[in-house]
């Protein structure tokens, strides 16, 4: 039986400390070692659904849980059966004979639910292979992160979603595995899953980006691309304000050639401290994607500017010395980041996988974002500043970008996207200050979707809104994957009824 | 005589002010490539300045059958607290760890 009850009943917090169920039961799902992934999983998704059985059985609804790393609480309900799949954690290569013809099965993995984005990226590595894009962290697992649009700032890429090409979900009728309508996998491999095909355009956009709602997803199929290096040039610039114009028309090569190198980035972010932004240094990053060659001077994460997240180590005091915000929040840029590599310093290299990292659990933090088309930059990006620095947000602000990403709920919906972020410690004035951006943006008439994991206050009024037709044609996904509402109610919780996806 | 007396005070003061401040940083040690499961804490209480120890649970971690993630010991406010105010007779430390949650070999579909 891969699952099993781990301790008693009681509290569980999740690992940004932003939420807790009070009385949760928590069972775990473990891998096996079966020969063959297909076989695994099969056993797995048999198990799933006696549990899922089970909880129906008993009344509780249930909440899959990856990393927990999720601040919006969107993976939490008060008192119902947690399954953590963190030890359902085993990568598959896949075979040419378990593809339909045309499909490159080299690019491909098989990852079981509970891998991180650190070991998918691991296990790609070690076959020459590579993720072309990830969050700034890799903590969370590959399918929690997908199921929450997770995504980085490779300029030409969308969401880690974006990888997935089949997703077996878990139902409590039914264990389906999704792919589009031109098919990935062989009949004969998903039916030794356990699974029946499902071959559906929109249920396969669905479930890209499930936002935990619509089953138990207990395995993915991943999509890479070669492994490549990665040069990192990070460093202090003040930023002039034309420099918003290039990056809103996708003139990323003017604007490393203005602080960093005269080439194409694959990679540029830019953190700001909002209280004079254009006086004040910001801290650029910068990858220049090259070939892989395995004779490359290797370099420490730290040197590679892992865990290039925004700053989550300053202290309350921001809040207690309002005066001195901005020369804090200066001075913890400055601290807080791996100085250089700039450009006169020695080149150093990695994979993409060497230059992320996990990082340890931060208490207090606040983390909220809001996408906005990027040509919309220029306009809305001074304005957000003084909004948030008027009132008191105490963090500094990311500004990533992104092309539209993959999966109907996906936030980064528009064809090139700019998605500012506000990362740091948590206080009320800071949610304050966010919520300041988001009103200011409503009055500008400025379009925005906002981030389904960290702390953003979405309602179902303004997802209904923000997603339009593509959130119904997703509710029709959910209802053909789950047509029984009482198998639906399983799914439910108190922040995913308040975004209308479980009700 | 006076000023001699306040400025010990004062020192004393400040000594303790530094204990307290430093008594509550977080030390941190993680293996290189960590896969951590939940994060689970215990608190441990040193008693006669570390000659007895006792936790309110075995100093055993759960879920560990693949070692440690990482660990990190530190103390709250009230703990540091609880130290000053026994003259560090009674010194609560708080330790908390992730398990590993294992390295698969990668395996075939």
């Amino acid at each position: 039986m891969p699952i099993v009850q781990l301790g008693e009943p009681g509290r569980w917090t999740n690992y940004h400390g932003t939420g807790f169920s009070r009385d949760a039961t928590r069972f775990g799902l473990r891998c096996g070692d079966a020969q063959r992934g297909r076989d695994e999983l099969a056993i797995a998704a048999a198990a799933v659904r006696d549990w899922l059985e089970r909880a129906k059985t008993q009344g509780k609804r249930v909440r899959p849980l990856g990393a927990g790393w999720s601040p919006s609480n969107i993976n939490i309900c008060a008192d119902g059966w947690l399954l953590h799949t963190r030890r359902f954690n085993r990568c598959f290569r896949i075979g040419q004979d378990d593809v339909r013809p045309g499909i490159d099965a080299g690019a491909l993995m098989l990852v079981e639910a509970g891998a991180l984005v650190d070991e998918v990226s691991d296990k790609l590595e070690e076959q020459g292979r590579s993720l072309w894009t990830s969050g700034a962290g890799n903590g969370q697992t590959f399918a929690g992160a997908c199921a929450t649009g997770t995504h980085g700032s490779m300029v030409a890429r969308g969401g880690i979603q974006d990888h997935v090409r089949a997703v077996q979900i878990v139902t409590p009728q039914s264990t389906y595995w999704v792919e589009p309508e031109t098919g990935v996998m062989t009949d004969d491999f998903i039916a030794a899953t356990g699974a029946v095909p499902l071959r559906n355009d929109d249920v396969f956009a669905a479930a890209q980006l499930p936002v935990g709602s619509l089953g138990i997803v207990t395995a993915m199929v991943v999509d890479s691309v070669p492994k490549f290096l990665v040069r990192p040039i990070q460093n202090l610039r003040v930023i002039d304000r034309d420099a918003l114009d290039w990056l809103a028309t996708g003139d990323f090569r003017r604007f490393s050639a203005a602080y960093a190198l005269d080439r194409d980035p694959a990679f540029v972010q830019m953190i700001v401290n909002p209280y004079k932004p254009f006086k004040r240094p910001a801290m650029l990053r910068f990858l220049y994607r090259e070939d892989w060659r395995p004779d490359y001077p290797h370099a420490s994460p730290g040197e590679l500017g892992a865990g290039y997240d925004a700053l989550s180590l300053l202290g309350r005091f921001l809040d207690d010395y309002p005066f001195a915000r901005g020369a804090l929040l200066q001075f913890a840029m400055k601290r807080g980041y791996a100085s250089g590599p700039d450009v006169d310093d020695p080149p150093v290299y990695g994979s993409w996988g060497e230059g992320l990292d996990t990082h340890r659990p931060l208490a207090d933090l606040f983390n909220a974002s809001v996408t906005i088309d990027r040509a919309d930059l220029p306009h809305v990006f001074e304005l957000v500043c003084h909004a948030y620095a008027r009132h008191g947000g105490s963090t500094v602000m990311t500004v990533r970008f992104m092309e539209r990403a993959q999966g109907l709920l996906a936030p980064a919906r528009f064809p090139h996207n700019a998605v500012i972020d506000f990362d740091g410690p948590r206080s009320a004035r800071t949610a304050k200050a966010y919520q300041a951006v988001v009103d200011l943006l409503d009055a500008e008439g400025v379009a925005f979707t906002r981030h389904w994991a960290k702390s953003c206050w979405l309602d179902a009024t303004r997802v209904a809104a923000d997603y339009g037709e593509d959130l119904q044609r997703w509710l029709a996904a959910r209802n053909r994957l789950i047509p029984d509402p009482a198998d639906r109610a399983l799914f439910r919780s108190e922040v995913l009824d308040g975004l209308g996806l479980t009700c | 005589m006076l000023w001699v007396g306040w400025g010990l005070a004062l020192l004393a003061l400040a000594l303790l002010a530094g204990q307290y401040a430093a008594g509550q940083a977080d030390m941190f040690v993680s293996i290189a490539n960590p896969r951590p499961l939940d994060e689970d804490h215990m608190v441990i209480t040193l008693t006669g300045w570390g000659f007895a120890s006792k936790a309110a649970q075995p100093f055993l971690t759960g879920a560990s059958d693949f070692g440690l993630s990482d660990v990190r010991v530190y103390a709250t406010r009230r703990q540091m607290l609880t130290s000053i105010a026994s003259f560090g007779f009674v010194r609560p430390v708080t330790v908390a760890w992730r398990a590993h949650a294992g390295v698969q070999p990668l395996g075939d579909a």
